[in-house]
């Protein structure tokens, strides 16, 4: 009898221990999980005006040596979009960065995810170049890497330097918003969109200005003062993705 | 214990201790780089070699070394006043430079302490280039007049501030002999009709008119002479006009014909083609790739053999009733 | 003269399987080109990243669910008499996983990150629910298949006691069954599912795609099953198979045609209804564009309706020719559909530039290395099923019935 009851004690104590240390544990993985990263608390959006834009394809050119990109590939290609009186319109297409990507929904691995600021991330390490992320994206934003990329970039140093690794062969890659460069200007405490070293490639080489970048958190932002003093339009807005990009359209007027 | 037997365990310890604290402390040695005054512009080269390379192979790397300026400082005497532009960080107390043509810290300084972590500082306005390439010779400052720099372009671009050449976009300056091909890449839209304009016919370019270049001429020397840069207010002015057109002025008519014989017979360039826009989406049509009648028919006679072979005596059947209701006997 | 001889001497068995050898070698050579130059010898594109290797894998599962249906049938509703046809089912099964699997392994960019979605886990994802459930269902079949392999005389005599314990895994057949069943049912609707859930397809985006999925899947992994268990029978008097059985199961398939014609009638009518750009596209591909031989011929005349006549009506359900013809038509079809639920989807370009979208269409024809490989796979498969025939007896009617007598004999009466 007073065996049991030593058994049963015993038993309580190990269980009061062992619940004690699973609710420590969540308790420092919820901590560690929100250990603030350099951009947490912003929610990043790139506003382009369409009326500005010639199609000239600097974003393209600083885009693929910054990010170190093959020719082949293309993360923000310029598309004709019609005309407004005579003059053409262009659009400048970077990954939407949605907020209810599909990309990321049907990722098998989590190669795909979102970082807290907003920008759908890609982990080359993780991507096993299933392509259902690419077959499920409404933008096309996606590109596979069929091909190794061993030659020299044709826009390195003259449009640029590369800030990240060169992808291998067989995974999927995208438009990142520059987050290396985002990261970095954070902590060395400058402004995404404001100073060009912290801000998207594609933004700073505009050579008529008509990329912006910043923080839609912040009302000051120059983001949030184009959106809310000027009509704005998303891509396939209907489809409930929650893009990040905004265009801003070229009328008779401003074209 | 007798003294040489002590004396040897003790250099032997000592040995030991030595060669121990030794490891220890080279493994200890091992700090990151000192701050200040560390990295040069000599330093720059081990991490920016491509950046090294397009810089030494353009103007700005060989300002010091090119054949027509050396002839000439040589010839005055090597005033040290030239270097104040074509070396850098020359000092005219002790007539030293920090390097030679127009390197790294002529344009990047002062160099942070702790680069990498922290950007190498760059001016992009045209001040910058401003200070070697605003000498009145240059007539640069009618580039203050000019839409773009109204409208906040900066000199990079269009020229590529390494190489001290024009920039290159996907082809376009490939399409064209002079600078005009990035011309067209912005300005698109001029590009829809100059195509099929007179001028362009007899071979004018942006160039010509906008920049002042002579007609057929692609080589920058040959426009002008030591420090005179052309006209960087892209605004044509009777003079430009004139180039070609001084016998039309006041005399219409046959002199028309003249001057475009006259262009004509000193080379002229051909129009660059419009840059395209950098939109690679393959193999796309607005209608489905028909399959061919062909192709269908050809399915549908494998599957035919296949349904012929099973359904055979049926087939015999129904051909012989077929037969025999024409009254023919079996 | 003398090769001649030779030639003749050659036994119709040794000839297969030097031809499914050629094949199969043929095959691993192009496998190795893919891993060695990567995907960049197929003909996919950013546009279509998927295309004859995902038909395989995903025709290869679905003839596969055989094994589920019949195991299912077997052990849950207590339909003992199939039993021999559920043994040749769960190992064409076993094959047909086991082929998806090398698809699979050559058609992901980095076949040595295959491992990933199973350490990895995005539980919202359908790609991974399927690559878990037919990871788990590939180690159900394995056991399931264990009495099989348990069965070989080599084994028998080298190892008994392995060759015991492994005949005594099929005492859980019915555990087995009933995960087997719910993971089957989880997958081969996934599969369908994980084409409907992508807004971005219109044509591709409802919820019946994976109903159709599952039904065409159990009509035709049991027509698979039947059609192999006749051939093997027409071919050597080895094998015999029990007429009766196998006329049931064909009967049942054609009651299963009859429920996929009605899903495929109504998920075909009701997109035929107002435009919606992509989606109407999509329908035009398939029944007046260059789809329409596949999907009319293909997929209904002979997929679904001349089969369905042809089981349900006795004379020719009754008839070897006729019966096997049927089956041959239901696995066609089901690898047809297949192939143009992927295909139609993926020509179908839509614009997302400001306006009504406008629909353009790409097209997509696989290479030569594409082709080689995936025969490369088939022929495998086949190879497979015939040495299973052969040396291991999964089409032996008989075979399991003097194993269950040996069972009765030697076990108290179990239920049954």
């Amino acid at each position: 009898m007073s065996q049991s009851k030593m058994n049963r004690r015993d038993f309580l104590k190990i269980t009061a221990v062992g619940v004690t240390a699973l609710a420590g544990a969540q308790v420092i993985r919820r901590a560690k999980a929100s250990e603030p990263t350099p951009a947490s608390g912003r929610k990043w959006a790139m506003v382009i005006d369409q009326s500005l834009c010639n199609g000239c394809g600097y974003c393209v050119m600083a885009c693929r040596a910054h990010n170190d990109i093959s020719p082949e590939i293309t993360w923000n290609p310029v598309l004709e979009a019609g005309q407004v009186g005579d003059k053409k319109i262009y659009l400048p297409r970077p990954c939407m960065q949605c907020s209810q990507a599909p990309c990321v929904d049907v990722c098998p691995v989590k190669a795909s995810h979102y970082r807290p600021d907003g920008i759908v991330m890609m982990n080359y390490d993780r991507c096993i170049g299933c392509r259902y992320c690419e077959v499920a994206c409404p933008y096309g934003a996606r590109s596979f890497n069929w091909k190794a990329f061993t030659e020299q970039n044709p826009a390195v140093p003259e449009w640029g330097q590369p800030e990240v690794a060169r992808r291998p062969r067989g995974v999927v890659e995208k438009c990142a918003f520059c987050y290396q460069r985002i990261d970095r200007g954070l902590t060395l405490g400058m402004t995404p969109g404001v100073d060009p070293d912290a801000t998207p490639a594609c933004v700073v080489v505009c050579p008529v200005g008509a990329r912006f970048f910043g923080d839609l958190n912040d009302p000051e932002s120059n983001v949030s003062k184009l959106l809310k003093a000027r009509t704005s339009y998303r891509l396939r807005a209907d489809m409930g993705t929650g893009p990040r990009v905004y265009y801003l359209s070229a009328t008779e007027e401003n074209a | 214990m007798p003294k040489l037997e002590r004396l040897i365990i003790a250099v032997m310890f000592a040995l030991l201790a030595a060669g121990i604290t030794l490891v220890v402390a080279q493994a200890q040695t091992q700090q990151p780089p000192q701050p200040t005054n560390s990295l040069t512009g000599d330093s720059c080269v081990a991490c920016h070699k491509d950046i090294y390379d397009t810089w030494q192979s353009g103007a700005h790397g060989q300002s010091l070394t090119d054949p027509v300026f050396a002839e000439s400082w040589n010839a005055q005497g090597k005033p040290g006043a030239c270097l104040v532009c074509h070396a850098t960080g020359y000092d005219p107390a002790t007539g030293s430079s920090e390097a030679e043509g127009v390197a790294c810290t002529g344009c990047h300084s002062p160099i942070p302490p702790n680069h990498p972590t922290d950007n190498m500082p760059i001016d992009a306005s045209p001040d910058l280039c401003g200070r070697c390439h605003s000498d009145p010779r240059f007539a640069t400052e009618n580039w203050k007049l000019s839409a773009h720099y109204q409208r906040s372009m900066t000199c990079s671009v269009c020229h590529d501030p390494h190489s001290a050449g024009m920039k290159s976009v996907a082809g376009a300056i490939n399409t064209s002999a002079d600078a005009s091909g990035l011309c067209a890449n912005c300005h698109k839209g001029v590009m829809q009709n100059f195509p099929t304009s007179k001028h362009a016919e007899a071979g004018v370019t942006c160039v010509n008119c906008h920049l002042g270049f002579n007609v057929g001429t692609t080589d920058v020397t040959d426009f002008f002479s030591a420090h005179k840069a052309p006209d960087h207010s892209f605004v044509p002015t009777l003079d430009t006009c004139n180039k070609c057109h001084t016998n039309q002025m006041h005399a219409p008519g046959e002199s028309v014909a003249a001057a475009a014989i006259a262009i004509e017979e000193s080379g002229g360039t051909p129009t660059p083609l419009p840059t395209p826009v950098a939109t690679p989406i393959p193999l796309v049509t607005n209608q489905p790739v028909p399959v061919s009648p062909f192709g269908f028919a050809g399915l549908a006679g494998l599957l035919g053999v296949v349904g012929g072979m099973v359904l055979s005596p049926w087939l015999e059947r129904l051909y012989r009733h077929l037969n025999n209701k024409e009254g023919r006997k079996k | 003269m003398k090769i001649r001889l030779k030639l003749s001497k050659l036994s119709p068995w040794l000839a297969w399987l030097i031809g499914m050898g050629v094949v199969v070698a043929a095959g691993v050579g192009a496998g190795l080109i893919v891993f060695w130059k990567g995907l960049s010898v197929t003909n996919l594109t950013d546009l279509i990243p998927w295309g004859l290797w995902i038909t395989i894998d995903l025709s290869s599962i679905a003839v596969s669910a055989g094994a589920f249906s019949l195991c299912a049938a077997v052990y849950l509703l207590g339909l003992k008499r199939f039993q021999p046809v559920a043994r040749t089912a769960t190992f064409i099964g076993l094959i047909g996983y086991s082929m998806a699997l090398l698809t699979l392994l050559m058609d992901i960019g980095r076949p040595d990150r295959f491992w990933h979605a199973v350490v990895y886990w995005n539980k919202h994802s359908l790609l991974w629910e399927v690559t878990m459930c037919v990871t788990l269902y590939l180690a159900v079949l394995a056991l399931e298949s264990m009495p099989i392999f348990a069965q070989f005389e080599w084994l028998k005599k080298r190892w008994p006691k392995l060759s015991g314990k492994m005949s005594h895994v099929h005492h859980y057949a019915p555990y087995l069954a009933v995960i087997g069943l719910g993971l089957s049912m989880l997958h081969q609707s996934s599969l369908g599912a994980v084409y409907g859930v992508l807004k971005a397809r219109p044509f591709w985006y409802r919820p019946d795609v994976s109903v159709l999925f599952i039904i065409s899947a159990v009509a035709g992994g049991m027509s698979l099953t039947v059609f192999a268990s006749m051939l093997s029978a027409r071919l050597t008097r080895r094998v015999s198979v029990d007429d009766s059985l196998l006329e049931r199961v064909a009967y049942f398939i054609g009651w299963t045609l009859v429920l996929y014609l009605y899903f495929r009638f109504w998920d075909a009518l009701s997109m035929t209804y107002t435009y919606t750009p992509g989606r109407t596209e999509g329908l035009q591909l398939l029944t007046r564009g260059p789809l329409s031989f596949n999907f009319w011929a293909g997929e209904i005349l002979l997929g679904i309706v001349a089969p369905m006549v042809l089981l349900l009506y006795r004379p020719t359900r009754t008839s070897q020719v006729w019966r096997m013809l049927a089956l041959l038509l239901v696995v066609g079809g089901v690898v047809a559909y297949r192939w143009d639920t992927n295909i139609s989807g993926l020509m179908i370009v839509l614009t997302y530039l400001p306006g009504e979208p406008i629909v353009e269409y790409t097209h997509y024809f696989p290479s030569l290395i594409e082709v080689l490989s995936g025969a490369g796979v088939v022929g495998y498969g086949l190879l497979a099923f015939s040495l299973g025939v052969r040396y291991l007896r999964v089409v032996d009617h008989r075979a399991v019935e003097a194993h269950a007598e040996e069972k009765q004999l030697t076990e108290p009466a179990t239920t049954d």
